[in-house]
């Protein structure tokens, strides 16, 4: 009897010991793709939060405790992707960082609303990851450090007319997906604002792959600009098929462009065409993270999804010191309130609306072929 | 400034033409002499384009050594494929629907087993012929496309001289007419089909690599013979000049709709089309008789 006391006594204070551990460390969960076709961008996001939780850390933590990062693979598929919002809940994360795509997002965030933990996306650019679409009310639970698509589009806009000089502009859209067909809106309504005319805009099916019908009938129309809100491979077949009928318009795109193989895909055709992206190596206000993962690494940093994975790791943090808990709702309310927050990005302010920031700088990039590269062109804080 | 659209519409729409009459030749001579779809016609076409690929990327090749190595190398997936996948079904007298099930499963095999071995990137071709434009007026076409058709439009009559003016193209159309008969007369029917299987995928490879270079090569870029075989349809299953006739149909069709009506609607305009036919005109414009076929 006594032997089972004792072993008793010894399991209760091991038992003691290791919540008061456990206690002494703040658990943030990390939702990423680590494997799969995003794998890329995935791994490099996680080596840049590992920096920087060391540096949190080695600066004393957050509340006096040390950050610990759980990290779970969701293979950028949505079905995965709230499995692992369910393992990060029952692990008692105080917040979440991720997932990074708009699809995985919207399919995490009723999860973790529901274990009322906040979640900062990374690079999810689709406005219903903040917003419930079926009750149009702002998530209470949901933040992202990352420009929406209609400031976007309005960027594409606005470098259009006054940096391209276009007049005339022209849309090829895909008719199939949100993402083109809403990016697609708001570069009509931001050109024709700015005093530009949209003289064709023209749809096509979700894999379908000749567009030469609908180009064809820009042609005569002379567009000085040709909008192509779509993911690489459109993009690349696109700017193949405007070249081979003749079409001289600059081609503009948006961030999903932005996958290195854009280039192979492209070939000579893409060379010249600019696209909108999150953040650029040549950024001047990102100089000095580029320089710490290269020298800790010894490789570049593949943006954009390292460096927003920083700012929602500082958002988290300064929430937590702000609310002084890491009590979700408490959280929830201090991510709301985020003001000229400093981030690895530049600054950032939550609108309390719509949890998306105010002001988050996009890059304008151009496609350089024979460079192998996508060069800076200029970096915009705001479209006012 | 109409003229021009009109002439430049035309131009895209036989280019697109001439290649569905390259992939719905391969439809049609396999339903000439077997008589069901080959819808593992559209998974020999990307594998076609992936051999293609790797030899001008990996062993940088030029363009008629890729063409020919795809050609060869599609034609013997095909003939591999028959004996595979159909051979002991049409030994045991199977019905075609049967055979048309287990193209259908062959498809879905070959497109999953790149997808687990290749993966689902996308790839481009080498630019074999620069950005070489040719101008008529105001409209463009590509170097590319100008011999993308000319070429379909080549083989498809070499495809023809040699059916009709060959011993062994005797042979496949005395196949088409009765089977059990040219083999009571001493053809090897086994040889007969694997000579067909051999044919179709060869056109397969050069589909393959023109649609490649035209487009990307990625696991599912078989599908887009839906509309060759819509083609096929149109001009009447196991016609050679009707698979010509149907793809450069549908091409042009396709082209003014998206043009001139809405591209959206493309693809309605398309299957109504191949719904029509079949209900009104199931042998198409040029299959009336078996006799005619191939």
């Amino acid at each position: 009897m006594k032997k089972i006391v004792a072993v008793l006594g010894v399991l209760l204070v091991l038992t003691l010991a290791g919540s008061a551990m456990a206690a002494d460390v703040v658990k943030i969960g990390h939702t990423v793709s680590l494997t799969g076709g995003a794998s890329m961008w995935g791994q490099s996001e996680a080596r840049a939060l590992d920096m920087l939780v060391k540096k949190i850390n080695e600066g004393g933590g957050v509340l006096g405790k040390q950050i610990e990062i759980v990290r779970y693979d969701n293979r950028n598929d949505a079905v995965e992707s709230v499995n692992v919002a369910r393992r990060l809940v029952s692990d008692k994360v105080v917040a979440v960082i991720g997932p990074a795509q708009s699809g995985n997002s919207i399919a995490t965030a009723p999860v973790l609303e529901k274990a009322k933990i906040p979640m900062v996306v990374t690079t999810a650019t689709n406005p219903y990851v903040t917003i419930d679409q079926k009750t149009d009310k702002v998530r209470p639970f949901a933040f992202r450090p990352c420009f929406i698509d209609p400031f976007q589009g309005t960027v594409a806009a606005r470098f259009a007319i006054t940096d391209l000089g276009a007049k005339k502009g022209a849309i090829l859209y895909d008719v199939g997906s949100d993402y083109g067909q809403w990016l697609a809106r708001y570069f009509e309504e931001a050109f024709i604002d700015k005093g530009g005319e949209i003289v064709a805009k023209e749809a096509f099916r979700t894999d379908e792959l000749d567009y030469r019908a609908q180009l064809g009938k820009m042609k005569d129309l002379a567009p000085d600009v040709i909008f192509i809100p779509t993911s690489q491979k459109e993009a690349a077949m696109a700017a193949k098929q405007a070249r081979d009928l003749g079409i001289k318009a600059t081609l503009l795109g948006t961030d999903n462009w932005g996958s290195p193989d854009l280039i192979e895909l492209g070939g000579s055709a893409i060379d010249g065409g600019y696209f909108v992206n999150l953040t650029d190596l040549a950024d001047p206000d990102i100089q000095d993270f580029v320089a710490e993962y290269k020298a800790e690494f010894g490789e570049e940093p593949v943006l954009p999804n390292p460096v927003m994975a920083q700012d929602a790791l500082i958002m988290i943090v300064d929430a937590i010191k702000r609310a002084e808990s890491t009590d979700g709702t408490k959280m929830a309310e201090a991510l709301s309130t985020t003001k000229d927050l400093t981030v690895t990005s530049g600054v950032v302010t939550i609108d309390p609306s719509n949890h998306n920031p105010l002001d988050k700088p996009a890059v304008i990039q151009q496609v350089d072929v024979p460079g192998k590269t996508f060069k800076f062109v200029k970096k915009y804080v705001s479209v006012e | 400034m109409q003229a021009g659209l009109f002439l430049q519409t035309l131009i895209t729409g036989l280019s697109i033409g001439g290649i569905y009459a390259l992939m719905a030749v391969g439809y049609s001579l396999v339903f000439s002499v077997l008589n069901f779809s080959n819808f593992a016609h559209g998974a020999v076409i990307m594998l076609g384009a992936y051999a293609g690929l790797a030899l001008a990327t990996r062993l940088s090749l030029g363009f008629g050594l890729v063409l020919a190595g795809s050609i060869a190398a599609a034609g013997i997936i095909a003939v591999l494929n028959e004996r595979l996948a159909y051979s002991s079904l049409r030994k045991r007298k199977a019905p075609s629907l049967y055979l048309m099930i287990s193209a259908m499963g062959c498809a879905v095999f070959l497109e999953n087993l790149v997808y687990a071995t290749i993966g689902s990137r996308f790839y481009a071709f080498p630019e074999f012929f620069g950005r070489q434009v040719i101008n008529l007026g105001s409209s463009s076409i590509s170097l590319l496309d100008v011999a993308a058709f000319l070429f379909a439009l080549a083989a498809i009559l070499a495809l023809h001289l040699f059916i009709s003016r060959t011993r062994t193209g005797i042979a496949i159309r005395a196949g088409v007419s009765d089977m059990t008969m040219c083999s009571l007369m001493g053809v090897d029917l086994d040889r007969l089909i694997a000579i067909v299987f051999l044919l179709a995928g060869g056109f397969a490879g050069v589909a393959g690599v023109f649609l490649g270079i035209k487009y990307l090569v990625y696991p599912t870029m078989g599908w887009v013979t839906n509309k060759a075989y819509i083609a096929a349809v149109i001009g009447g299953l196991g016609s050679l000049p009707g698979a010509l006739a149907g793809g450069l149909i549908l091409g042009v069709v396709e082209t003014f709709v998206s043009t001139y009506v809405s591209s959206v609607i493309r693809d309605v305009f398309s299957f109504t089309l191949l719904i029509l036919f079949l209900v009104l005109r199931p042998n198409g414009l040029l299959g009336q008789d078996s006799e005619e076929k191939v």
